[in-house]
């Protein structure tokens, strides 16, 4: 090893302090092993290396300035395969918090940095109107929340406002109308749940949203929730609980399996496609949320389903998360045409997924690469609601 | 025999567990005269050594080197083998264990088989084979392996006629009735005063949690699963065939840690400890298969810190095509086609992505799967591993006294390790039991020996296939006629494996039935079989030294496997060579000596004091000698051990329970100086305190301990700031003040080995750190510490420690040889430092540390005295200084001279608890012999025919064992041998000018008339 060139540096005691105390620590535990670097998808398409984020981190070396900071998507596969149990995800958002709190932001990371003027003032990063939140389910006769109502259907940011996602949401809609579900949402009164904008080292933003969210819950007199975007599920059962609230909530495709099993819901029409579908890393690999997707899917009449490489635990990152939304990614770091790739390897016609992040990102993969014979890319809701 | 206890059901100990642990206990105690009942679950003992191609560090054969202890569990009266065998209920106490064991049914009657295997052929039902890990299928009756104690086969439970009632074929066939498919299990209650647990291990099973694809791609396999394929009686009998097409793989990869040192749901947290070698093993043996096999392995840390193995990593790691590739890695994919994984990892420059034909995954060792069951009936806990939980003082003792735990049910552990604590549980029981022993012990009884004086010489030869081993390169039946063929053969046969029980018994039956008197095996070393094969011509009457051994398979048919011809002529050229010298051979009587039933432990610290304890309680007088003036060791420098030990109160105790034993005669402030005899009457004069003492004894324990590498690297020695290991303890526990306001600690690891001129790992230094780094850790306030490491070896459960250190904040820092940590004094803000730079792999950069201190985890280095101990009492030191054992893997703690033994930091650097389990053991092989009334000596030595002698000393000088010697006759002063000693080399004999001092069984007639049969024109049979 050639090392006549290394600089000399010592471990700066400050920085280790500031990264302790936003919630850093567990960086103690790493032995060095390389495994994160090997299972990480950012491997696939440049360099990156968290197993020196976290040897950094653990000598107050961290470059704060540096892209790499933000470069994670917390698709949670390195903690999950760390021998040591270090909690890396933890670790890059208390980076990201040192740097918020000095407001050091490089360019990939601004975009990260602006929505938080957008979530603040109209509880969505997408720079929409908050009073406009209800607007797609304008005559789609989808009512407002009362108590006593089955669910609470919490819509999400881009299901309310983006144009691709809309189309979902509507699909969503008519299947539990169809399914006699009882069922209302918030419109205006539903804000982000706040589980990206926290990967960004927001957390009183984050504070700030989550409570509005609960108040409105307790007050409208919610019990059962059931969401569309694994990243409102993620926050709302894991995170929420911070604040001693114990909520039922379901993700869409847990929800329209109980449906199907209690026999509210039956898929009659036939959808006669080879569906490869892809696991959304907040509802499969942190969550656990497999099987119900699938069961949902294969109760779909006619339809093949076809399993990816990289599939459940192992399952490719669509690099959408950790706020990576919003940031830009150059074409050929994209995780989400190499699943495009796979998806078009399997045979498949359409990918299918239950997320609003990776619809988007494929989505915007495949509009760059038209004419290529890519498959369809479509949402669960909406492949559901073709089979009604 | 796998005999019923029957009515004969009170025995001293049962041993529970039938694998290398088990039986080196049952060995060892039914040597002291106990009786014992070896209890093992499977149709036969072996255990997992058993399924090993060979074993590390010496890369024996592990067949070769385990199957002659089956027989000899086999042949001895004291021991009662039942396999197929369960433990259903315990009841009574220490002293009285009533046992009630379930027999399983074999469907086979065992004392009517022969194992002929003619069922096996005619059977039609093919089940994947358990021995070769399902790699290939077996009959549903089979025997379990060839060497199999008892040879008798078993039917498995996929038998057609037992799970559908049909078939019945092997009942037809079998020409001795044998076949019981009425058998149903059997319960059997047998008494007995302790019990030994020593059920071994289970191989992390990646199957669950489908670990690197195991499971899912066909070329993914386990360590384990490899070492079948390596071997020669494996499912392609030695060749390495990959699963998908049976291929030879050309580049394989080698996962460490698969199953250890992991936090993750469904693995284990601790170091399987025997991984790191197993897999070098491994790439020595592929490549050896393989000569241009590109082998890569994959680790975090290589632990290589056993006797030898550092020099056993550098031999793997020296051979043209292997790379060691530090990173943990992930499965990327299988490719369709060719079905090679790929595997990706972390480089020095980033992730790469390389393809494999075969991958190894380096599976952990997991506690027994019946651990559970068993702490229950025997009412012992476990740990929070799932492992035997043991005294912290005492590593084989469970929680239950009388019920005892030996090999890697203690903990994963190596072979040797598995041997040790097996005597150590052998002693403790010889402890408990004292008194019964000998009450139902038998004596082996041999049938009257022929003499064959005025008889022809009628030689049997047995030509052996060795499974492939010579089979496939020697044409066995073609030799065999040219046996036949050869002066005085009368009898001529083949085996398959003749070292099987059923074998060795039809070479006595058919010694007595043709009237033999000179036996030629041709097959492999005489170092593994001979005394076996000795010992089957003492049971079919005739005197044990008409035997000759002629080698074709070390000698042959390995080395010249592809020229099959050629090998085959050479085979019949020894073997007549072989006819020629066993024609002349003579008989010989061996010596029955006398055994002092003292010993003489040489060392006062842990160890030698241990051993020392053991020995007296088992009733024998035991004279332990210390050079220091007073008892302790190096013991007397440690306070903690990192599992918290209170190392001095465990000392005191130790101290006072020696001076409170009468039996224990202590000498400190003690100089040897003088030692003779042989085992059995040895002679050691001592002064101590002014006076002169003769010691008389029948055994020895060498247990002088090691010393501490005084290091001058580092600016150690002109530094007040720079300490060592020990000292700093020592400062920690005396709450020396002068490690208030310190700041910050750096450690350094390895200083003074791991290098050219000590080329062996300390062991126990990465142990140390960690705990003085958790002890400064505990301080308030804590200083930061860094610990600078080339391979953090914490073995074993120390991995727990390495994981608290790290959630204690201490800080680990790689460094590499050619990247070495500079130390210089500097200022920083005023403050006196000592800058400690290193380049840091990962980081890219070097780290510049400001210590306060700097401790240095200084080299164990050899006793002082090991050189005048070695020369005093004849025994050899090795490549390092240390001691040598007799055999590295199975006689841990004999030395080759017999009577003396070794335990401690003398033989190698060690844990306390490890040196403790050594003692044991010493104290054990020690017992084993002071229990008896006489030990038997080799006939094979040298003589002086006194007529021919002109006493020109050239003998005397020539033999390092001291065993000639002049003496006066009216003849003139004459040399004499004394047989005792004489180990039977022969060097004497070139040295002697008149060729008066002859060897025995070696003599130059014997020897000529083998070269003469070498050089004569053979006749060649057809």
């Amino acid at each position: 090893m050639a090392r006549d060139d290394w600089e000399t540096v010592a471990p700066f005691p400050e920085t280790l302090a500031e990264i302790r105390e936003a919630n850093g620590e567990t960086y103690r535990y790493c032995y060095q092993c390389g495994k994160c670097d090997a299972v990480c998808p950012w491997n696939r398409v440049r360099g990156f290396s968290m197993r020196r984020i976290v040897r950094e981190a653990s000598l107050g070396l961290t470059e704060i300035e540096s892209e790499d900071v933000w470069r994670c998507t917390t698709c949670g596969t390195c903690p999950q395969e760390c021998p040591r149990g270090v909690q890396q995800v933890e670790l890059g958002v208390a980076l990201r918090r040192v740097a918020s709190k000095y407001d050091v932001f490089p360019a990939g990371a601004r975009p990260a940095r602006a929505v938080r003027a957008s979530l603040t003032l109209e509880g969505n990063p997408l720079n929409e109107e908050r009073a406009r939140r209800g607007d797609w389910a304008r005559e789609l006769g989808v009512r407002p929340f009362e108590e006593g109502m089955e669910v609470l259907y919490f819509v999400g940011c881009y299901y309310s406002y983006d144009r691709r996602l809309r189309k979902a949401a509507a699909a969503t809609a008519r299947i539990l109308q169809r399914a006699g579900v009882r069922f209302g949402i918030l419109g205006e009164r539903e804000r982000c749940c706040g589980e990206s904008v926290r990967k960004t080292g927001a957390e009183q933003l984050f504070r700030d949203l989550a409570r509005a969210n609960i108040k409105t819950w307790i007050d409208a007199g919610v019990q059962r929730i059931v969401v569309s975007s694994p990243h409102c599920f993620h926050t709302f059962r894991n995170e929420y609980p911070e604040f001693r609230v114990n909520f039922e909530v379901l993700h869409l495709s847990q929800f329209l399996r109980e449906l199907l099993r209690d026999g509210r819901l039956t898929l009659s029409r036939p959808v006669p496609r080879r569906v490869a579908y892809h696991d959304p890393c907040y509802l499969g690999r942190h969550n656990g949320v497999f099987d119900e997707p699938r069961e949902v899917l294969r109760a779909v009449p006619g339809l093949e389903l076809l399993e990816l490489p990289d599939a459940r635990e192992r399952s490719l990152c669509c690099g959408g998360g950790g706020g990576r939304i919003w940031m830009d990614t150059p074409r050929a770091e994209r995780f989400s045409e190499l699943r495009l790739d796979q998806a078009r390897d399997v045979g498949a016609e359409a990918l299918a997924t239950a997320c609003p992040y990776c619809i988007t990102m494929f989505e915007d993969s495949r509009l760059t690469r038209e004419g290529e014979g890519l498959p369809a890319v479509v949402e669960l809701a909406e492949i559901v609601a073709e089979a009604l | 025999m796998n005999k019923a206890p029957g009515a004969d059901n009170l025995g001293d100990v049962m041993v529970v567990g039938g694998g290398i642990s088990g039986i080196q206990a049952a060995l060892d105690l039914a040597t002291a005269g106990f009786k014992v009942f070896l209890v093992e679950t499977s149709p036969t003992i072996g255990g997992k050594m058993a399924q090993l191609d060979k074993t590390f560090p010496t890369n024996d054969c592990s067949m070769c080197i385990e199957s002659p202890k089956f027989i000899e569990c086999d042949r001895h009266p004291n021991i009662e083998i039942l396999t197929y065998t369960d433990v259903e209920r315990v009841e009574g106490r220490e002293g009285d264990f009533r046992i009630t064991l379930v027999q399983k049914p074999r469907y086979v009657l065992a004392d009517r088989c022969s194992g002929c295997t003619t069922c096996v052929s005619y059977c039609p039902v093919h089940v994947p084979d358990p021995f070769n890990q399902e790699l290939s299928r077996n009959k549903a009756v089979h025997i379990y392996f060839a060497q199999a104690v008892p040879l008798v086969p078993y039917i498995d439970e996929n038998c057609l006629y037992l799970k559908e009632g049909k078939c019945r074929i092997c009942e037809a066939v079998c020409q001795k009735r044998a076949i019981d498919f009425d058998q149903t299990p059997e319960r059997v209650e047998v008494r007995v005063g302790a019990v030994v647990l020593a059920p071994g291990y289970a191989p992390f099973d990646p199957g669950p949690r489908r670990d690197y694809g195991y499971g899912r791609f066909p070329n993914v396999v386990t360590s384990l699963d490899f070492e079948r394929l390596l071997c020669a009686t494996g499912p392609h009998e030695g060749e390495i065939l990959r699963p998908s097409d049976g291929r030879h793989p050309h580049r394989i990869a080698w996962i460490h840690c698969v199953g250890s040192r992991q936090v993750t749901p469904g693995g284990h947290g601790y170091c399987s400890s025997v991984c790191c070698t197993y897999i070098q093993k491994q790439v020595i043996l592929a490549k050896d298969h393989d000569a241009e096999a590109e082998c890569t392995i994959f680790h975090n840390d290589i632990r290589s810190y056993g006797k030898d193995f550092e020099r056993f990593y550098q031999r793997a790691e020296k051979l043209p095509g292997v790379r060691f590739v530090r990173s943990y890695v992930s499965i990327g994919r299988e490719l369709p086609d060719s079905r090679n994984v790929t595997i990706r990892y972390a480089a020095d420059d980033g992730v790469r992505e390389e393809e494999f034909d075969l991958v190894v995954l380096g599976v952990g060792l997991a506690p027994p799967k019946d651990a559970p069951r068993l702490a229950r009936l025997f009412d012992i806990e476990l740990d929070e591993h799932g492992f035997c939980r043991t005294d912290p003082t005492n590593p084989m003792r469970t929680t239950r006294p009388g019920v005892l735990v030996s090999g890697a049910f203690q903990g994963p552990m190596d072979i040797p390790e598995s041997v040790v604590t097996a005597s150590g549980a052998g002693s403790l029981c010889g402890e408990l039991l004292g008194r019964r022993r000998g009450w139902l012990a038998r004596e082996r009884v041999y049938p009257p020996e022929r003499d064959v004086a005025a008889e022809e010489p009628r030689v049997g030869v047995y030509v052996c296939h060795c499974g492939a081993n010579i089979g496939r390169v020697v044409d066995v039946p073609a030799t065999v006629r040219y046996a036949l063929g050869l002066p005085n053969v009368v009898h001529a046969e083949e085996s398959l494996f003749i070292c099987s029980t059923e074998a060795a018994q039809k070479l006595a039956t058919s010694i007595r039935e043709k009237g033999l008197n000179r036996v030629v095996v041709a097959a492999c070393t005489p170092r593994t079989h001979e005394p076996l094969f000795r010992d089957t011509l003492r049971e079919a009457g005739i005197n044990q030294y008409f035997f000759d051994m002629a080698n074709i398979r070390e000698h042959c048919s390995w080395v010249h496997s592809r020229e099959k011809e050629a090998a085959t002529r050479k085979a019949q050229d020894i073997i007549r060579m072989s006819v020629a010298r066993a024609r002349r051979l003579e008989p010989l009587q061996e010596f029955r000596l006398p055994v002092d039933k003292r010993a003489l432990v040489v060392g006062g610290g842990l160890a030698g004091m241990t051993a020392a304890r053991s020995i007296a309680r088992q009733g024998h007088e035991v004279w332990l000698v210390e050079r220091e003036p007073e008892l302790g060791g190096m013991a007397r420098r440690i306070h903690r051990t990192l599992e918290g030990l209170d190392v001095q109160a465990y000392l005191r105790d130790v101290v006072r329970g020696v001076y409170a034993d009468p039996r224990i005669h202590v000498l400190v402030g003690a100089e040897i100086l003088e030692a003779s005899g042989y085992v059995g009457s040895f002679t050691t004069r001592v002064r101590a305190g002014g006076r002169l003492t003769e010691i008389r004894h029948g055994a020895t324990v060498i247990a002088i301990g090691a010393g501490e590498y005084r290091p001058t690297e580092y600016r150690c020695g002109t530094d007040e700031r720079v300490l060592t290991q020990l000292e700093l303890e020592e400062r920690l526990a005396a709450g020396d003040p002068r490690l208030d306001g310190v700041r910050c600690v750096v450690m350094i690891q390895c200083v003074g080995c791991r290098q050219e001129d000590r080329n062996y790992c300390a062991r126990i230094c990465c142990g140390h750190a960690l705990k003085n780094a958790l002890a400064l850790r505990r301080r308030a306030p804590a200083p930061d510490v860094y610990v600078l490491f080339r391979d953090l070896r914490s073995y074993g459960f120390r991995e727990d420690f390495y994981r608290e250190a790290a959630d204690r904040h201490v800080r680990f820092v790689r460094w590499e040889p050619d990247g070495r940590p500079a130390v210089e004094a500097a200022t920083e803000e005023g403050r006196p430092v000592l800058r400690v730079t290193v380049p840091d792999p990962v980081l890219r950069r070097r780290l510049a540390l400001d210590a306060d201190l700097l401790v240095l985890s200084a080299a164990v280095v050899p006793a002082a005295t090991s050189q005048e101990i070695s020369r005093l009492f004849k025994v050899a030191t090795g490549p390092d200084g240390f001691f040598q054992e007799a055999h590295v893997k199975l006689r841990p703690v004999d030395f080759a001279a017999d009577g003396v033994f070794l335990c401690g930091t003398a033989h190698y650097p060690k844990h306390i608890s490890e040196a403790v389990s050594q003692a044991y053991g010493a104290a054990g092989r020690a017992v084993t012999l002071l229990s008896q009334d006489t030990v038997v000596a080799s006939g094979s030595v040298c003589r002086v025919e006194e007529r021919d002698c002109v006493a020109c000393g050239a003998c005397i000088r020539a033999c390092t064992y001291g065993a000639i010697e002049f003496h006066d006759t009216p003849r003139g002063r004459k040399a004499r041998v004394n047989a005792v000693l004489c180990k039977g080399d022969g060097l004497c004999n070139t040295k002697c000018p008149t060729g008066a001092i002859s060897l025995l069984h070696y003599t130059d007639e014997e020897l000529l008339s083998q070269i003469d049969a070498a050089a004569a024109e053979p006749a060649r049979a057809t």
